[in-house]
């Protein structure tokens, strides 16, 4: 099978177990198990390959312009972690099998231990470190998910959320530590980087991207000061703890310092940030393991400071203490996944992990007695066991290191006193609950567990005892073919033999006994009754609270931070539009400035500045009254519009003036119709201003100043200026010959730029249908929807013509009678005027914008007279229909050019002679012009009856009110 | 097929403005009762569309130089261009995705939470692929506007109190905004003359230097239109709380309407000043970066803030902005492209998000009472685990049971969705939001390509924004986590909501997409280069315009009187 394949394998295995049903339990663990197992048989096979440095490559184009390729590498150090992913994967998944309860819908597991299981294989099987970077964020992703599979227990979530921050940021820094080193050899490529030593080490970008390499080995390996994630995650079923904890996800971090051992080690910095957090972990983690009373947590103390150990050996910077790392990271996989297995029957089998409650354990299980008997020796480092030799090459690692004279001697000394407490920790694992009184008060009735839960223990445990009686004869090759690639070149002398005389190491072991054994003798019963509940010392110190506290500090720290940069208010937000538009404005003119243009000025006249005089003083009137006398704001601001018709009209622009008049008309109606549902003044609420209002007036009312300076300075500038390269001399002459009309305003709209008008009747459209949907689920407050003050004072006995516009069928009696006499009679002029500007709009001021407003308008007028009831008694607008009319007339008159071979939108002036009138351009624009009139007409329309049904509607019934809509 | 496209080719280029156009007329017509045939309209029509688009996209990238359209057959620059080249096909593509998506979706129940919401849709559409399709700037102009109308319907479409203030304060903003682009877009005719953008693009080295100060002025004035679209720091405030209010469908059609500032931004400002060496040239690119900077960080902060997922979607949307215009302004080709792939990516990824997060919403709505928290209180969300638990053996306080809870399937379905949306938005892999990550981080740190080794110096903004790009991962992916125990992992023993399939099959074919954008990584990305190098040499889109002639008149039509080409 290609290594392809055999890395797709758990992920299609994975999906497959994901579908199965929710109760197929046996199903779900013998696939995974056949899986894991076709995998270790597969690489197993390859070992001939890479036994002599040699290494399989498969490799994929992804991305090869980023150097991003999917290249599958395995060497021998790879292919041991393969083996030990998938061996131990199998193994753990027959163990599963029978840990999980019959009531668990274990499909879910497996699928993720596979998806899990295949993701580490790509960390180790990863040609490119880009690619492995890749697979790691997978694991921290997996490990997640499993650690929590039993969500619904609050310390599965929060183990796994910690595992997944820690671990994640760790992927992340790692991440960008592997961008560093792209940036320095220049590819991500692993081969390529492994030949790249000496670029590497004179980098000057090394020690960053040391620490960033090595902050997210460090993490993922759960190495001082980040041990605090694994305790906690304890909280993951047993197979799941095993299986992690001991093989793989920890590993991971081991692995990629053994990876990129040849290039990077060999430096100061290595030794110091390598050896210092795997010495501390050792030390301290073995420490805390002492006084656990859970036997996971003990055990997960205990892989801290197991890796640490391999960690310490790594940083040792020698070749031989390399080799010692390699072979402790297979032994101490063997030994620790049958500890947790162990740990795991145990608590199945009785209902507790306590240490402090399980004794003589012995009497009733002795076969997983024995079991966890050997295999806590083989962790302690007895010999025989294939603990001992690998932590004797520690040893003997540290007591020949020449370095600085304190480390020299620091070093053993840590070494022996982790070993002191390792074999604390050992006994309390075995001795101190299999012997003993036999506890009475346990959860369950203990016995021997299934036949097949032990198995799995059995084999690894018969490992351990292989691999300590005869090394060289069982893993000499393995070994040799694994920790090649890691030192990378030729392997130092080393033996694997049992024995090796009576030296420092040795003896450096039976203090490390004797002291243990003594050390607990003096623990046991002060655990066991229960006065020493803490960890002494360290437990000031945890990282774990560190942790908690530092997130939650993050939280607060953002949730002010945006808080401070950012605003809700709207004020505050239009406040930075006008200011950054300052801002940005005269950055851009610094350096250039702005000068007045050299375009003859048109003498200012008496009467032109008084208009403008009372256009100015209406604007700012207008924004005075804004706040509180919203009409007199309103009528101001329509005096402003009309100034600004009239200078329209002034400097000759008459369809500007005809379309600015009739849009003011609207609007201010329309304004004013709506200023009846706006909410009212509270008069309590105006406070005297303070300072700091006055400040903030202040501040408001001088870049108001220098927004409305800058933008009139700006203007000025511009129109005193006559723009040289203008395209405005080509519609002049064009309009007439090729557009059909002597209005080249009108031609603009309807030929030359007949896309933007066909844009802007879309927008009013949109307008109008985004208006009438929003007021029709608008209910008016309660003050709205009562009778205006004004109308209320009257005495209830009064004789008065007013009518009710809401209840009277016909308002146009009494004092209305005049207007509503005049207004209809408007209707049809109006129709007419409409019909006049629409067809001289080509050629005169006038146009269907203009027509169409000019009939919406008359038709307001009706509905303001004679009452929205009346109106619709006598007529529907259908005001949706004109829109839909106007916007598909448009659309279709412009893609009748297609027919002719011409693009979207090109016009055609017909030439008819008709008799009595002569020869008439008929320009198809026309037919464009109707639908911009239709479209107007509608969306005013349908504004209008949208602010005028609410009036009907605050009286009746919501449901009632669908009329109208069309 | 480039064969079999040529031949409805000049006039496809219209056709994203024209069927939506078409079909909002069309359903506004047909009446509010035909509910069921709007909404068959507005499926289709979207499907429809997004055919167009990738029919213009396999075009473009065969052709390999930009389509032109005169529309009404005049010649440039006196009439309105209509210009696709790889970058308006791109958007054109992900608009057409996330409108197909988000109106599916919106078939199952939203639709009906107000009127007119399917022709606003076709007409946000419209807008939407008329900002990307025109080459002038006052046209631009009006599909901004066409587009914010329709966009103010759909905020607000199902009304209620959050969605009218925060679209209200939406459309205050919008206002200023397009008052700015007004003006920016007045003075920069007032300056040059002209309004299509490729023929101001030319005039501009020959604005003469006592205008110069105007021009700068004018550009600068509308790139804070632009700015406020792509909700720059501190233009963008306004960004969470309107997504978040809007409805499900709606926000995930407004994913891209922040890109339309962005779009803006790399059409105007490449075509200006990327390829000339006048003294304009790279006007305002440290304020790009400077702003992109400050978004990013805001952004960042915002996510790590946000305890509801409406207000989390929004802040990495402009957590995505920010890369995007700081990327923009670094102005390095091969970070253009990354950061193009990235574009496309972010946009699928967060509109997928704003699909799903109703779902979920409505999953625990089921049962759960508790108040929401809103963001303005203190409110800690994990208090609890300063709690200090006991020491003891039995870690969980509640010694629940250590069986594990069958997931239904519709939680199962909410539950990988949005694995997928996180990994999405955080950039961890496998999907496309990884892939997106390191192709602008493995460009900015290689800015002379990758086997320079470090030969070309990274510029200390460069340093900031690789910093800033992981630490919002970092920040993205801790809320999300947090956000997902929450939503998934924390509630007990709740029914399962009931899901329909049109609802899921949107959320899961926008994320089957970033998955092929993954696995399709190297088509995408050389796609994306391309356009990048197209950007970053305007010359090419310059030329193209400036070439195009109008259709000179038939044969056939002796007495016609349509236009003859140039003046």
């Amino acid at each position: 099978m290609s290594l392809a394949l055999l890395l797709a394998l758990p992920f299609v295995g994975s999906v497959a177990a994901a579908l199965l049903p929710t109760n197929a339990r046996n199903t779900a663990a013998t696939w995974t198990t056949a899986v894991a197992l076709a995998c270790v048989v597969q690489f197993g096979l390859m070992f001939p390959e890479v036994r002599d440095g040699g290494v399989l490559r498969q490799s994929f184009h992804w991305v090869p312009d980023m150097g991003l390729e999917f290249s599958i590498r395995m060497d021998g150090f790879a292919w041991m972690f393969a083996m030990l992913i998938s061996g131990i994967g199998t193994l753990v998944a027959v163990y599963a099998r029978y840990y999980m309860s019959p009531a668990d819908p274990v499909p879910r597991f497996f699928s993720l231990f596979l998806a899990f299981m295949g993701a580490m294989q790509g960390i180790v099987l990863s040609g490119n470190l880009i690619q492995l970077v890749f697979f790691w964020e997978l694991t921290s992703l997996f490990s997640f998910l499993l650690i929590g599979y039993w969500h619904h227990r609050s310390d599965a979530r929060r183990g796994a959320r910690m595992a997944l921050v820690v671990t994640g940021t760790g992927g992340l820094c790692l991440f960008a530590g592997v961008l560093l080193l792209g940036r320095i050899v220049g590819s991500y490529d692993l081969d390529a980087v492994l030949g790249a030593r000496e670029v590497i080490h004179s980098h000057p970008l090394y020690p960053p991207m040391l620490v960033l390499v090595l902050l997210g080995a460090l993490t993922k390996s759960a190495q001082f000061p980040f041990q605090f994630w694994l305790p906690r995650a304890m909280a993951a079923p047993t197979p799941v703890s095993a299986y992690l904890h001991s093989a793989t996800m920890v590993k991971a971090g081991v692995f990629l310092l053994a990876r990129l051992w040849p290039v990077l080690a060999q430096s100061e910095l290595w030794f110091w940030v390598v050896t210092g957090a795997g010495a501390l972990s050792l030390l301290l983690a073995a420490y805390a393991a002492m006084f656990q009373n859970d036997l996971k947590r003990l055990l997960a103390y205990s892989t801290i400071s197991h890796l640490g150990l391999i960690t310490l050996l790594l940083g040792l910077n020698s070749e031989l203490a390399a080799v010692a790392a390699v072979f402790h990271i297979m032994n101490h996989a063997t030994f620790k996944a049958s500890l947790f297995m162990a740990a795991g029957v145990i608590d199945h089998e009785t209902g507790t992990r306590d240490i402090r409650r399980l004794d003589g354990l012995y009497k009733v299980m002795p076969i997983t007695g024995t079991l966890a008997l050997v295999a806590s020796a083989a962790m302690a480092g007895v010999p025989l066991l294939n603990g001992f030799l690998s932590k004797e090459m520690f040893f003997s690692e540290t007591v020949y290191l020449s370095s600085y004279p304190w480390v020299e001697l620091a070093l053993p000394l840590i070494a022996t006193l982790a070993g002191i407490f390792a074999v604390v920790y050992a006994l309390r694992f075995s001795f101190d609950i299999f012997f003993g009184p036999l506890s009475t008060d346990l959860p369950r009735e203990p016995h021997e567990p299934a036949r097949w839960m032990r198995v799995p223990i059995e084999l690894l445990v018969l490992a351990c005892l292989v691999v300590g009686v005869a090394p060289a004869w069982s893993v000499g090759a393995f070994l040799d073919a694994a920790a090649l690639p890691v030192v990378g070149g030729t392997l130092p002398e080393f033996s694997l033999a049992v024995w090796h005389g009576f030296n420092a190491p040795f003896a450096m072991s039976l203090v490390a006994m004797a002291g243990g054994i003594a050390g607990y003798l003096l623990l046991a019963p002060l655990l066991e009754s229960g006065r020493l509940r803490r960890v002494p010392i360290m437990d000031r110190f945890d990282g774990r609270r560190l942790f908690d506290r530092s997130l939650v500090a993050l939280g607060a720290l953002s949730r002010g931070g945006v808080r401070v940069a950012g605003t809700r208010r709207l004020q505050m937000q239009l406040l930075w539009v006008v200011v950054a538009c300052l801002v940005a404005a005269f950055a851009a003119l610094q350096g250039h400035g702005v000068g007045w243009g050299d375009r003859p000025r048109v003498p200012a006249s008496l009467e032109f500045v008084l208009l403008w005089s009372i256009g100015i003083a209406c604007a700012i009137g207008a924004a005075v009254q804004a706040k509180f006398h919203r009409l007199a704001a309103l009528m101001m601001m329509a005096v402003a519009g009309l100034v600004v018709c009239l200078t329209f009209a002034w400097f000759s622009a008459p369809d500007l003036a005809l379309t600015q008049l009739a849009v003011e008309v609207v609007t201010t109606v329309l304004f004013l119709l709506g200023l009846r549902w706006l909410p009212k003044r509270i008069p309590e609420a105006v406070r005297h201003p303070t300072l700091r209002d006055r400040a903030r007036r202040g501040r408001d009312l001088a870049i108001a100043l220098a927004a409305g300076g800058g933008l009139a300075a700006l203007s000025y500038a511009m129109l005193t200026r006559l723009a040289p390269q203008s395209i405005s001399p080509f519609f002049l002459s064009h309009a007439l010959p090729e557009g059909g009309g002597t209005n080249v305003v009108n031609v603009m709209l309807v030929d030359f730029r007949s896309l933007d008008t066909l844009g802007e009747i879309t927008v009013l459209g949109a307008v109008a249908l985004a208006v009438y949907a929003l007021l029709r689920r608008f209910r008016p407050p309660r003050e709205s929807v009562e009778a205006p003050r004004q109308q209320r004072v009257l005495p209830a006995d009064l004789k008065t013509d007013l009518v009710n516009p809401r209840t009277a069928p016909d308002t146009a009696l009494g004092y209305l009678v005049v207007p509503a006499v005049l207004s209809r009679l408007i209707l049809p002029i109006a129709g007419l005027v409409a019909v006049h500007l629409f067809m001289r709009g080509h050629n005169q001021p006038g146009g269907g914008f203009v027509a169409g407003l000019v009939v919406a308008i008359a038709l307001i007028a009706q509905y303001m007279v004679a009452g929205t009831l009346w109106v619709e008694q006598r007529m529907n607008p259908h005001p949706v229909r004109w829109i839909a009319a106007g916007l598909a007339l448009a659309v279709l008159t412009g893609l009748g050019a297609l027919a002719w071979g011409y693009p979207f939108l090109t016009t055609h002036t017909a030439h008819v002679a008709l008799p009595l009138v002569g020869e008439v351009h008929v320009p198809s624009a026309i037919l464009f012009d109707i639908g911009v009139f239709a479209a107007v007409i509608g969306a005013t329309l349908l504004i209008l009856i949208a602010l005028a049904h609410q009036s009907i509607r605050a009286t009746r019934k919501p449901a009632t009110a669908e009329a109208g809509g069309g | 097929m480039i064969g079999w496209l040529g031949q409805g080719m000049p006039h496809l280029i219209a056709a994203p403005i024209l069927l939506p156009l078409f079909a909002a007329a069309l359903m506004v017509a047909m009446g509010e009762r035909r509910r069921a045939g709007r909404a068959l309209v507005n499926v289709l029509a979207s499907l429809l569309g997004l055919a167009v688009a990738v029919a213009l996209l396999v075009w473009v990238d065969g052709e390999g130089v930009p389509g032109v359209y005169l529309a009404g057959n005049w010649p440039v620059p006196f009439g309105i261009a209509l210009v696709v080249d790889r970058l308006s096909a791109l958007m054109l593509v992900l608009a057409g995705v996330l409108g197909a998506a988000a109106v599916l979706y919106s078939t199952a129940r939203w639709d009906r939470a107000g009127v007119h919401f399917h022709p606003l849709f076709q007409l946000q559409l419209m807008g939407l692929n008329g900002a990307f399709l025109t080459a002038d700037l006052f046209n631009l102009f009006v599909f901004f506007e066409v587009m914010l109308a329709a966009s103010y319907g759909l905020l607000l479409h199902g009304s209620g109190t959050a969605r009218v203030r925060a679209g209200l304060h939406y459309i205050a903003i919008n206002l200023l905004a397009s008052s700015v682009f007004l003006i920016g877009v007045s003075m920069l005719y007032g300056v040059t003359g002209t309004l299509n953008m490729a023929d101001m693009a030319q005039k501009l080295a020959a604005v003469p230097a006592s205008d110069r100060g105007l021009l700068n002025a004018a550009v600068a004035i509308l790139s804070v239109a632009f700015l406020a679209k792509a909700a720059m720091w501190p233009l963008g405030f306004w960004l969470a709380p309107a997504y978040a209010a809007a409805s499900a469908p709606a926000a995930a059609l407004f994913a891209i309407m922040t890109k339309v500032g962005i779009y803006a931004v790399l059409r105007v400002w490449t075509l200006f000043f990327a390829g000339g060496d006048d003294a304009s040239a790279a006007f305002g690119s440290g304020m790009l970066v400077v702003g992109g900077l400050a978004t990013l960080a805001f952004g960042a902060l915002g996510v790590m803030a946000s305890q509801r997922l409406g207000r989390l979607a929004g802040f990495s949307i402009v957590v995505s902005s920010g890369t995007l215009l700081a990327a923009t302004g670094l102005g390095l080709p091969a970070l253009t492209g990354g950061a193009l792939y990235y574009l496309a990516s972010t946009t699928l990824a967060v509109g997928a998000f704003y699909l799903l997060i109703e779902l979920v919403e409505r999953a625990r709505a089921v049962n759960v009472d508790a108040p929401e928290p809103d963001d303005d209180t203190d409110h800690l969300p994990f208090a609890l685990e300063l709690v200090e638990l006991p020491q003891d053996v039995n870690l969980d306080d509640d010694e629940h049971a250590l069986v594990g809870k069958v997931f239904p399937a519709a939680i199962v379905f909410l539950g990988i969705a949005f694995i997928g949306c996180a990994l999405l938005i955080a950039g961890l892999p496998p999907l496309s939001g990884f892939v997106a990550k390191f192709g602008m981080l493995s460009a900015l740190l290689n800015p002379g390509g990758l086997g320079d080794l470090g030969a070309t110096p990274v510029p200390v903004a460069g340093w900031v924004l690789v910093a800033l790009l992981i630490g919002s991962g970092l920040v993205a992916t801790i809320s999300l986590a947090r956000a997902g125990i929450r939503y998934f992992w924390a509630p007990q023993d709740r029914p399962a909501p009931r899901l329909r399939v049109v609802e899921c099959l949107p959320i899961a074919a926008l994320l089957f997409a970033c998955a092929a954008l993954t696995v399709r990584a190297e088509p995408v990305l050389r796609y994306a280069q391309d356009t990048a190098l197209a950007l970053h040499r305007p010359s090419v889109y310059i030329d193209a315009v400036m070439s195009a002639r109008p259709v000179t008149q038939p044969s056939w039509r002796p007495e016609a009187s349509a236009k003859e080409g140039g003046t």
